[in-house]
């Protein structure tokens, strides 16, 4: 019996701690695209009033959670689902599979290929969060680490890159 | 393309192979509505840093698991009494197997034992008896294996036990768990691997799903068997042969099985050699018998060996030569690149003419089809070609 | 071959095959512990004659309670929850469900309602909702074939929401698939080609996209080459029953590689021609087969290379410069529908234009084609795909396929 014991799961705090941060991150950034990106506008714009979607690591976080409020404003609405009525969940399946992400060893849509990530919800909604996800990844990366993100780094003007870039930066940060 | 006129498959296994690949586990077992885990392993496996790298996969996961890392290479049913108490008393809702061999067989028959009577395990013995499907079994091979866990074939205590449901739920493939094998021992269970997949390919029984894993597990094999062999810190080579084995288990487990797969296992009890290493050895000699019997499957074999390319450029009438070729050479390649450490045992083994018969003799008990001389010729050529 | 970073393989279906395979259907659903089934299928199988033929195969083995043929060509929600109250009148503990994608679909349905003894449907809907194994299922298909036999999705719609449910679980996948020529006999020349160029179009994407692993490869390569065998030669004699048998197969084996591979932007532009003008789903991929991979190949042009083996043979195969092969590949499948077209009397169309209706009307005008495009952005298989596609790109890939016209390679915009 001295070949017995057990094991309790533990923690793996250093990486939940990088995800919750780079999500935070990612969260405010899709608050300030929704503002300063047209693309990011209509895709919200095609979503009901009130539709909040959530990004998340099972089995118990961390989470990004983003909603359309009732006047049509798209807000970063924290990390914490209590009491939030999500619309969709995109669940990554454990914090390794969250590290792959976002150190961008696999970008979204080869995490999806290799199985990384559920869809709880609407397959169309998913896809329009998919393709924030990628614009706000351009915006926010340089583009030798975009370029891991994104199936296809796009063709913008330099006025909609950089300017938008410094305009999402700046809103990321200071949180409007 | 051949297709028989009637066949049947049944492959119950899933496969996840790659970078991450045990970190999924808590997820599987979820979907299997399985939520405290058994893990069991061979002794000395703690050592080896296996259980560290599980341990550190169920990290952040909100499951715990019970860890037994003794099971020793000869288990028997007293041990399996000793896991099902523990399964039972601690509650325990499905079994990780890390390791193939003595594990992977203990692990099937505490299955057994877990999902119905444990005093009554010796009854499901035999060829389907058991009547419906087990609890969780997760198996993740250590390339210390050779596919058979994954089919539905366990010999244990003396008894041999097939049903579909032996088979694993779960195959969990993670480079991380493929370092720690010698790349001589690789080779022989390798071989193994390949005589399986190669008589699923062209035995009387291939149906084109059983073929799907066979052709597969050919392919990987012929692309990286020789490479981990020259190079020990070949990972992604170690990773697609735990594929093949896993491919080959599955192909295995539906067809009949092959002459040199009851040849090696034959020769294996009478000689006291590896039966692995036997039906490696012997598989060209068989192939090259059903050749000359006028055997149409062989050609096509060239495709996963050599190739599109070669295939495609070869005339189909010399298809079947070239292939039966290609696997000569291959031993060839095996022996010289560990310095013949692959195939010591077979080239030093003492084999008399009475020998060959005793294991035609015992082969011919086990097959289907009884070919004492057939198999006396078949054995003949092949030792007397070391 | 290089080995995928990481995959996940699963097919947990029994097939069995054969020329009589339906008569093993009594075993098998004893062996799962059950002999009360309910067949679920649609009218137009039974007008087939198709389960006259099940029925002699199996009644003396099993107790069939209830035959319900109600099945809409379109999975309707309302039919799942009706055909569930029957099941559970008549006292049935086993499904079998004979006809095409909406029978199964609908069988699926039935099967988690009948299980989980659930009111709503809704509830299981999503991803691995499903926690346990449903009700022993036998599925045998009556075209050569959607794959939806082997596949553990189900699609569902509720016409009075507007909404189509998906669901998604290892659970969902039926105990056993009976593949049988007799069920593919009398499949008329039109539905022969556009089915086999269905599955074609399996195999084909999940060979050549992201999801792509050792077995479904392997897999999809076989169905590549029985459906190059037989396809013609079923669509011109479909007496033919060795083909028939090959297509059968050709379809298990498509099935079980996209089942895991999945599949990308022709099924995306296909799903969305489909929903938008209600075009047959195998038509719209015979069509738009060619585009896809003309359009991608800039990104696996070598993998499409590679198929010249099973479509054409070692021969030609080893004739074709390697640079040339996948070129030769999508002028062998454009040549291909041209072949169909002519066997079927026109009634296989090989671009969108020339797709009409019973009446004889066209069913994709010129100007539904921005819609389909735009429907095409909601669908999930483009995420396998390898290279992007934003609305313009659906529509220029659209027009071509409406003209019938190859694409024109230099307006691809490459990531």
């Amino acid at each position: 019996m001295n070949n017995f014991r057990e094991v309790a799961a533990g923690e793996k705090s250093l990486k939940r701690d990088y995800v919750a941060i780079m999500m935070w991150f990612m969260g405010r950034a899709i608050q300030a695209a929704a503002t300063v990106d047209k693309a990011v506008k209509k895709e919200f714009m095609d979503m009901p009033d009130g539709f909040t979607f959530a990004l998340c690591v099972m089995p118990n976080g961390p989470y990004m959670i983003v909603g359309k409020d009732q006047r049509g404003l798209v807000r970063y609405r924290g990390w914490d689902p209590e009491g939030k009525m999500i619309d969709l969940q995109m669940k990554i399946k454990n914090i390794e599979d969250a590290m792959l992400l976002f150190t961008f060893q696999e970008s979204t849509a080869l995490a999806t290929a290799r199985e990384r990530l559920i869809v709880d919800g609407e397959v169309a909604q998913a896809c329009a969060i998919v393709r924030i996800l990628d614009i706000v990844e351009v915006y926010l990366l340089p583009k030798i680490i975009a370029r891991l993100a994104v199936k296809r780094y796009p063709a913008w003007s330099c006025g909609r890159k950089y300017l938008g870039r410094v305009l999402i930066y700046i809103r990321t940060i200071f949180g409007f | 393309m051949y297709l028989p006129e009637h066949y049947e498959f049944f492959c119950h296994v899933k496969i996840n192979s790659g970078h991450r690949a045990l970190e999924q586990i808590p997820f599987e077992l979820d979907v299997l509505n399985a939520r405290k885990p058994f893990v069991i392993s061979r002794k000395g496996d703690s050592e080896r840093g296996l259980i560290d790298v599980i341990i550190d996969a169920f990290k952040d996961s909100e499951v715990a698991i019970g860890i037994f890392d003794g099971v020793p290479p000869d288990p028997d049913l007293k041990l399996i009494r000793e896991l099902f108490n523990i399964y039972r008393d601690r509650g325990y809702d499905a079994i990780i197997a890390v390791g193939g061999g003595p594990v992977a067989d203990t692990a099937k028959v505490l299955n057994i034992a877990v999902s119905g009577k444990p005093d009554d395990i010796e009854e499901y013995a035999g060829e389907d008896q058991i009547k419906r499907p087990l609890k969780p079994l997760i198996i993740v091979p250590t390339l210390s294996g050779t596919g058979y866990e994954m089919s539905k074939h366990v010999f244990f205590g003396g008894r041999a036990y097939v049903s579909h449901f032996l088979m694993p739920n779960l195959a969990v493939i993670d480079p991380r768990m493929t370092i720690t094998e010698d790349a001589v021992s690789i080779a022989s269970t390798t071989l193994v691997a390949l005589a399986h997949a190669v008589e699923a390919y062209t035995g009387a029984t291939k149906n084109p799903l059983a073929d799907a894993y066979a052709y597969s597990a050919i392919q990987l094999i012929m692309e990286h068997l020789v490479k981990v062999l020259r190079d020990q810190q070949y990972g992604s080579g170690r990773l697609a042969l735990s594929n093949a084995h896993a491919m080959a288990g599955c192909a295995f487990s539906n067809v009949a099985s092959g002459i040199a797969h009851e040849l090696g296992k034959a020769m294996g009890e009478v000689c006291h050699m590896p039966p692995g290493l036997c039906m490696g050895m012997l598989l060209p000699h068989v192939l090259e018998k059903q050749m000359s019997e006028g055997s149409h499957n062989i050609a096509d074999l060239l495709l996963p060996l050599a190739g599109f390319d070669a295939y495609a450029s070869m005339t189909d009438n010399l298809r079947a030569r070239r292939a039966v070729d290609i696997l000569y050479d291959l031993l060839k390649d095996l022996s010289a690149v560990s310095g013949g450490a692959v195939s010591r045992r077979w080239k030093n083994a003492q084999i008399s003419e009475d020998t060959l018969q005793g294991i035609a003799q015992r082969a011919v008990v086990n097959e289907v089809i009884s070919d004492a001389d057939g198999y006396v010729k078949i054995l003949r050529e092949a030792t007397e070609r070391r | 071959m290089d080995m995928p970073g990481y995959y996940e393989f699963c097919c947990r279906v029994k097939i069995i095959s054969g020329h009589d395979a339906l008569e093993k259907i009594p075993d098998t659903l004893a062996q799962l512990n059950a002999g009360r089934p309910m067949i679920v299928t649609d009218k137009g199988v039974v007008g087939a004659g198709l389960i006259d033929t099940v029925v002699d195969a199996i009644s003396n083995g099993v107790n069939i309670r209830v035959i319900a043929d109600d099945v809409p060509p379109d999975s309707d929600l309302r039919i799942v929850n009706s055909l569930a109250r029957l099941y559970r009148e008549k006292g049935c503990d086993s499904i079998i469900a004979i006809g095409g994608g909406s029978v199964m679909d609908t069988a699926k349905g039935i099967n988690i309602i009948v299980s989980e003894k659930a009111e709503n449907l809704m509830l299981f809907s999503g991803a691995n909702a499903l926690k346990r194994a449903l009700r022993p299922m036998i599925a045998i298909p009556t075209t050569a074939g959607t794959g939806s036999e082997v596949t553990l999705v189900a699609v569902i719609k509720d016409h009075e929401k507007h909404l189509k449910m998906a669901f998604v679980s290892y659970f969902l996948l039926p105990d056993a698939s009976i593949v049988d020529s007799r069920m593919t006999l009398t499949l008329p020349p039109a539905i022969t080609a556009a089915t086999g160029m269905d599955a074609l179009s399996h195999a084909v994407e999940a060979y050549t996209c992201l999801a792509k692993n050792p077995l479904s490869d392997a897999h999809a390569l076989a169905a590549i080459r029985l459906i190059s065998d037989n396809l013609l030669k079923v669509t011109v004699n479909p007496g033919d029953r060795k083909g028939r048998l090959g297509m059968a197969s050709a379809a298990t084996l498509a099935g079980i590689a996209f089942g895991n591979s999945m599949v990308g932007m022709v099924h995306t532009l296909g799903h969305s021609v489909g929903s938008v003008c209600g075009v047959p789903h195998g038509a719209c991929m015979a069509i738009l087969l060619p585009y896809g991979l003309e359009y991608n190949m800039h990104k696996n042009g070598n993998l499409t290379a590679e198929l010249l083996l099973p479509i054409a043979g070692a021969e030609v195969y080893a004739a074709t410069p390697k640079e040339e092969r996948a070129q030769s590949v999508i002028d062998l499948i454009r040549r291909m529908n041209q072949e169909l077209y002519e066997a079927t009397g026109g009634r296989h169309a090989r671009f969108f234009r020339e797709s009409l209706d019973r009446k004889g009307k066209e069913m994709v005008p010129k100007e539904k084609l921005p819609d389909i495009a735009e429907t095409a952005l909601r669908d999930g298989s483009i995420f396998y795909n390898p290279e992007d596609l934003d609305y313009d790109d659906f529509l220029m890939v659209l027009e071509a396929a409406w003209e019938g016209k190859p694409l024109n390679t230099f307006l691809i915009r490459r990531g």
